[in-house]
């Protein structure tokens, strides 16, 4: 194997320098690596080995940062915090990993997570499903419910002053409607003032997966926003 | 999580708790555990062991792992479920069949909607077609799917049904829904 010189700039690093928890008070344990099931699945691209979470934060505090950006490892590490809960150093991994992911163009974000984080902000979910259909499609489920033994059902919209505002995850909606019913069900049961909202009700935050600070906020804006619109006190966020 | 506490303290909801025959274990999302105690001091773990014990005979209770907090993560945690790495999420997941696989259990509960799409539609596709092995492993359920399946229903009194028709059909005239009339 032939030895390469690496060249270290750590004055310009974006990650590193930031905050020393973001990586510089490393000590090389490996108790992050060590304990994580992505240790292993990413090959270092022009390079030997694979990633893993002790590799990426060397990486960062050497000044090559820009190449864990550009490597698959931020996004096939879950940001699950194994690490960070371990990590003898208190070293902010999530935090880290994740910044990665927010310095990744927008247009290299793998997967629908961007585009659907636009079309959340756009039209208010992340599968941009029109307000009317979202309606009806309520309406009509509440209706099979009635049917299904639990007379009297319907789905509260928009209901000013109810005990439980709920967000919804789109994908049911989108394609598993019936998996609504569950909690359903049970506000029945337990006779609860419960609501949604007609409008901003996407309950999936694709921002903070994307490492979207902006979108992130916002979309958490949005459903503080319904509660105090509708004076609901508190926040149910079955996800 | 605190609400079906809640709601099962209370008696607001009541379970019947002989409707599931298989041998039951549960899946800690990250969030519940670990990201809670960080950012909040408290994790879920035993709230989500507790509720599902009162929804089943306790004796089918089969556990995971030692400690909740450093229970495994699903493999599709983070965004990683709508990424395009399925081979990386699939690999990841291992982990998580390998222990699902040495519980014994039939039956997971994964109190998170993306822990359950990976566990039922990713690790349980694998472990169908033979590419994994979950060892006894049938079905995955959400929380409140376990607890909706065990729930007793009361139907509502004629008055409270009453109420709630002309709530609704207030709604509807408010939100401008125009239902078809049934024949």
């Amino acid at each position: 194997m032939e030895a390469h010189e690496i060249t270290i700039d750590r004055k310009r690093r974006k990650i590193g320098g930031l905050s020393p928890d973001l990586a510089d008070r490393c000590f090389t344990c490996g108790t992050c690596s060590g304990g994580c099931p992505a240790t292993g699945l990413v090959p270092i691209e022009g390079g030997e080995g694979t990633w893993d979470a002790r590799k990426a934060i060397r990486a960062i505090v050497f000044g090559m940062e820009q190449e864990v950006i550009d490597s698959k490892w931020p996004w096939v590490c879950t940001i699950c915090g194994r690490c960070e809960y371990a990590c003898p150093m208190g070293i902010k991994l999530m935090r880290t990993f994740r910044a990665c992911r927010t310095l990744r163009d927008r247009d290299k974000v793998p997967g629908p997570i961007h585009k659907g984080t636009v079309m959340n902000l756009e039209k208010g979910n992340n599968l941009g499903i029109p307000t009317e259909d979202f309606l009806y499609l309520l309406a009509d489920m509440g209706k099979e419910m009635e049917e299904e033994g639990f007379p009297g059902f319907y789905v509260p919209v928009d209901k000013e002053g109810a005990n439980i505002i709920v967000t919804i995850n789109s994908k049911e909606p989108f394609g598993e409607p019936d998996d609504m019913k569950f909690w359903w069900k049970i506000f029945y049961a337990a006779k609860e003032d419960w609501t949604v909202s007609s409008v901003n009700w996407e309950g999936v935050n694709w921002g903070l997966f994307s490492g979207d600070d902006e979108a992130w906020k916002e979309q958490c804006r949005r459903i503080i926003e319904n509660a105090r619109r509708l004076k609901c006190k508190t926040i149910l966020y079955p996800e | 999580m605190d609400l079906l506490e809640e709601y099962i303290t209370t008696g607001r909801i009541t379970l019947d708790t002989t409707r599931v025959h298989e041998t039951v274990t549960v899946h800690d999302p990250c969030n519940y555990v670990r990201k809670s105690q960080m950012a909040l001091g408290d994790h879920m773990g035993d709230k989500t062991r507790w509720i599902v014990k009162q929804c089943i005979n306790p004796e089918l209770y089969r556990e995971m792992c030692d400690d909740p907090l450093n229970n495994f993560c699903c493999g599709a945690g983070g965004g990683a479920w709508a990424m395009p790495y399925t081979e990386e999420r699939l690999a990841y997941g291992r982990v998580k069949a390998d222990q699902i696989r040495a519980t014994g259990a039939e039956l997971v509960i994964a109190p998170c909607h993306n822990c359950r799409d990976q566990i039922l539609k990713g690790l349980g596709k694998e472990h169908a077609e033979g590419r994994m092995d979950m060892g006894n492993y049938k079905e995955t359920m959400y929380l409140w799917e376990l607890v909706a399946h065990c729930l007793i229903v009361e139907p509502w009194s004629e008055e409270e049904i009453e109420a709630a028709h002309a709530a609704r059909d207030a709604q509807f005239e408010r939100l401008g829904i125009v239902m078809e009339e049934e024949e």
